[in-house]
């Protein structure tokens, strides 16, 4: 029960940075790849009308943790108090700067709000990258399951760490080539004219980057956290992970060399749910690993919720699962195709 | 050194109430004006008037603007449970998680996902679906704040737990927990004050084009609407549910009652105090003008039953904010008495076909839109400093709640930095609504297609 509660949370997360994930990758290529103030709102308009529904399965995840890992929602939540509100405050930017950016149409007010979303989600994509570094490489939980980071100590990864140092750093430059490649190959397909050709390039060079970063941060692995892969080789999930991981790369650079847009599309978010699902299937069942002494690691079954909890919740989140997939496909059908320079008279131009 | 700026409890509480008092300006008024859209898209579609779709088209565009900062303002809100009350989540996270994944799941998402189609999609849904539109809006702002309730009225009046294994809470019952009384009063209360911001903002605006001399039909649509709908809510709010919740409060938190009344000497035939500072360290309310035996009536159903007093309660549990707690409790009721009277009056003078030509009643609904707002807070501190000093009550105290291992130094740098974000995004929610109560209603419906909208090539 706790193993498939352990999935499902994972899964939601996964779907979060995925779906979000074109929305940081969109705003951070925001200046490279649209020029004119045209093209700026072109760029806006692919993502404007999604990014609070996207935003959403950020809510519903966390709802879910504290359902069914109150104990981990705890020890986690305060211990990166300062990294979560950081985030927090850059998805408030984010968002304000998409919808307040629009509404005058003049050049000051908009290379403003241009700037803070360029910004919010550079720093969006550095924190998410870092904060997968940090359950990567564990935190410094006590033996009674609490811990307070600090952004920075020694760098170093082992003992007294802080939210950032070699390893999580180099996890989050290889987050923000990942996602601004995913949001390069989105661009690719939501938009036409200049900004597309300018993308469909953008993708190639960013996805041929991430290749050495990925290498660089897999032997990194190995010497930050040893153990691993350790029991996980077991884990099923690992190797349904892995073959996602394959097949979604072969789809990428199928759709990239034939300009497939969709099909490059659909890759590029199957690599980085693939490669999430690996990771998060690696790592269990310690949810948060201790830096300072293992046996104060938390598992998922010592995180966990009582039984009759988890019960419950099994009765009803498959139904509003089910009820957000049908959302799902009537936005996803909704706001298909494409969006172009000049015909636009709603207020995201 | 031992004073309250070192307590870290005390941050904690101010950085929570004061994002939540703030995120909660926004959602009151789109619960409450989610109908009122629903109701034009179904007159248009009943008698194809256009002006209801005029009406439609303008008030989405303030929905939008309040339903986004009530999105970007709500999810630090969930964050907060984990970040500054770990230790609360840690206990009670097996409970309350429930409805607050449940809120994201069914409501959250059926709401955000149909809002971009309420403000964009009239052309592409057509009149059918652009009203179904407004419906799946409404539900879901409403499921919200049901599971929102829900989770609050666990924490005043607990049902349905458990102690699981290791001391924590576990749900025992989930319809005991989903249809919990207290959830269904604070629910009816919550909601029927919502109404009243929305009918207050919609008669204000009403009464601001009538006074200019702009817009006349949708001056006049607006104003007839504000002002039922407003007095009905008023009503409503007042009686059954107001005095429901009070009940309510005297049955299961009399300490809470006694606090709220400023009454520290119990007996029979207890009064209600209309105006009066209470004095803690003497004990006593200071210049009292009282109504005798209204309380007990009120919170028993006869003038002779006995209400308890707070003396008849060791100190340690009453409410640590007496003070405040008295005066939101009294305040929200005199402005909830004053609705009634300025919306029945404003109905009675509409029903004589003399509201838009009295320009002095046409000033007082102009101006009297900020006060439901101010109700509303009130009636949440009031429901939150009444809690106190419990965080469940009877089973958890306020002060085992916070999270130990954040400095007080980490807590007060996000509350500034709460403060300073909060306030620039009060000032452009405020410009561009400005901007759009400026150019009106009355404007051509989007033309073309829109980026939303964008055609598949």
């Amino acid at each position: 029960m706790i193993a498939i509660w352990y999935a499902v949370v994972s899964f939601m997360l996964i779907i979060y940075v995925v779906l979000d994930g074109r929305n940081f990758g969109t705003g951070m290529l925001h200046w490279f790849v649209a020029k004119t103030p045209e093209e700026r709102r072109q760029v806006i308009a692919a993502i404007g009308p999604l990014w609070s529904w996207h935003e959403v399965w950020l809510v519903g995840f966390g709802g879910t943790l504290v359902a069914i890992f109150p104990r981990l929602m705890a020890s986690a939540f305060a211990g990166y108090y300062l990294a979560l509100f950081l985030i927090l405050w850059c998805l408030i930017l984010r968002g304000i700067s998409i919808e307040v950016g629009g509404h005058i149409n003049d050049r000051l007010w908009q290379t403003y709000w241009d700037f803070i979303f360029v910004f919010s989600n550079f720093l969006l994509a550095i924190l998410f990258g870092a904060a997968a570094g940090n359950v990567a490489r564990g935190v410094p939980l006590d033996d009674r399951g609490n811990f307070s980071m600090a952004f920075f100590t020694d760098f170093n990864v082992r003992g007294n760490v802080g939210l950032l140092d070699w390893y999580t750093v180099s996890i989050a430059i290889l987050a923000v080539v990942i996602l601004a490649a995913h949001g390069a190959t989105y661009l690719t397909l939501k938009t036409e004219g200049a900004v597309h050709d300018r993308c469909e390039k953008c993708a190639k060079y960013l996805w041929i980057a991430a290749i050495p970063l990925l290498l660089i941060v897999l032997i990194e692995s190995r010497i930050v956290r040893p153990d691993l892969p350790g029991r996980s080789l077991s884990n099923p999930f690992l190797w349904l992970g892995l073959a996602v991981i394959v097949v979604s790369i072969i789809t990428l650079v199928s759709g990239l060399i034939t300009r497939h847009e969709l099909r490059a599309f659909l890759g590029s978010n199957f690599v980085i749910g693939g490669l999430l699902a690996t990771g998060a299937a690696g790592i269990f069942p310690v949810m948060l690993h201790s830096t300072l002494a293992p046996e104060n690691s938390m598992t998922a079954y010592a995180a966990a919720a009582g039984p009759r909890s988890l019960h419950l919740a099994a009765i009803w989140w498959p139904m509003a699962f089910a009820l957000a997939v049908f959302y799902f496909v009537f936005i996803s059908r909704r706001y298909a195709g494409k969006v172009s320079v000049q015909r636009d008279t709603q207020g995201f131009y | 050194m031992n004073s309250i700026f070192n307590d870290p409890g005390f941050w904690h509480r101010l950085q929570f109430g004061f994002t939540l008092v703030y995120h909660y300006l926004f959602p009151q008024l789109t619960m409450g004006l989610a109908w009122f859209l629903v109701y034009w898209k179904w007159r248009a579609l009943r008698t194809g008037d256009e002006k209801y779709n005029q009406a439609v088209r303008f008030w989405a565009k303030i929905f939008g603007l309040n339903f986004a900062v009530g999105v970007v303002t709500g999810i630090p809100m969930e964050f907060q449970f984990g970040t500054n009350w770990s230790d609360f989540s840690r206990f009670a996270g097996g409970v309350i998680g429930q409805t607050l994944a449940m809120e994201g799941m069914f409501a959250f998402f059926l709401e955000s996902a149909f809002v971009g189609a309420l403000i964009w999609g009239e052309k592409r849904l057509g009149p059918r679906g652009h009203f179904a539109a407004a419906l799946a809006v409404a539900l879901g702002g409403w499921f919200s704040g049901y599971f929102i309730l829900v989770t609050n009225a666990f924490m005043q009046h607990p049902v349905g737990y458990q102690i699981d294994a290791g001391g924590s809470l576990g749900i025992a019952s989930m319809s005991a927990y989903l249809l919990n009384p207290w959830a269904f009063v604070q629910f009816a209360h919550n909601q029927m004050a919502a109404v009243v911001t929305g009918s207050f903002v919609v008669a204000a605006m009403g009464a601001f084009y009538a006074l200019r001399g702009l817009h006349p039909v949708q001056a006049r649509l607006y104003l007839r609407a504000g002002t039922l709908v407003g007095l009905i809510a008023s009503l409503l709010v007042a009686f059954p549910t107001g005095d429901q919740q009070a009940k309510m409060v005297g049955n299961h938190q009399p300490i809470t009652l006694a606090a709220m009344e400023g009454k520290f000497v119990g007996g029979s035939e207890a009064s209600v105090a209309l105006i009066g500072q209470p004095n803690v360290a003497a004990q006593r309310l200071d210049n009292p003008i009282e109504v005798p035996g209204a309380l007990s009536f009120l919170a028993y159903g006869h003038f002779g039953s006995f209400v308890h007093g707070l003396n008849d309660f060791p100190k340690d549990a009453w409410p640590d904010n007496l003070e405040l707690l008295y005066y939101s409790f009294h305040i929200m009721i005199t402005l909830g008495t004053l609705f009634i009277v300025l919306m029945g009056f404003a109905t009675l003078q509409n029903w004589r076909g003399r509201l838009e030509s009295s320009t002095l009643l046409l000033w007082i609904l102009m101006l009297a839109f900020p006060f439901p707002y101010i109700a509303n807070t009130l009636g949440w501190m009031t429901a939150e400093l009444g809690r106190q000093p419990w965080l469940i009550y009877g089973l958890f105290h306020t002060r085992d709640g916070y999270s130990k291992a954040v400095s007080n130094g980490d807590t007060i740098f996000t509350l500034i930095g709460f403060t300073g974000l909060y306030f620039v995004i009060g000032l452009l929610f405020l410009g561009l609504t400005g901007r759009e109560i400026a150019k009106g209603p009355e404007q051509e419906p989007a033309a073309g297609i829109g980026a939303r909208e964008a055609a598949t090539v």
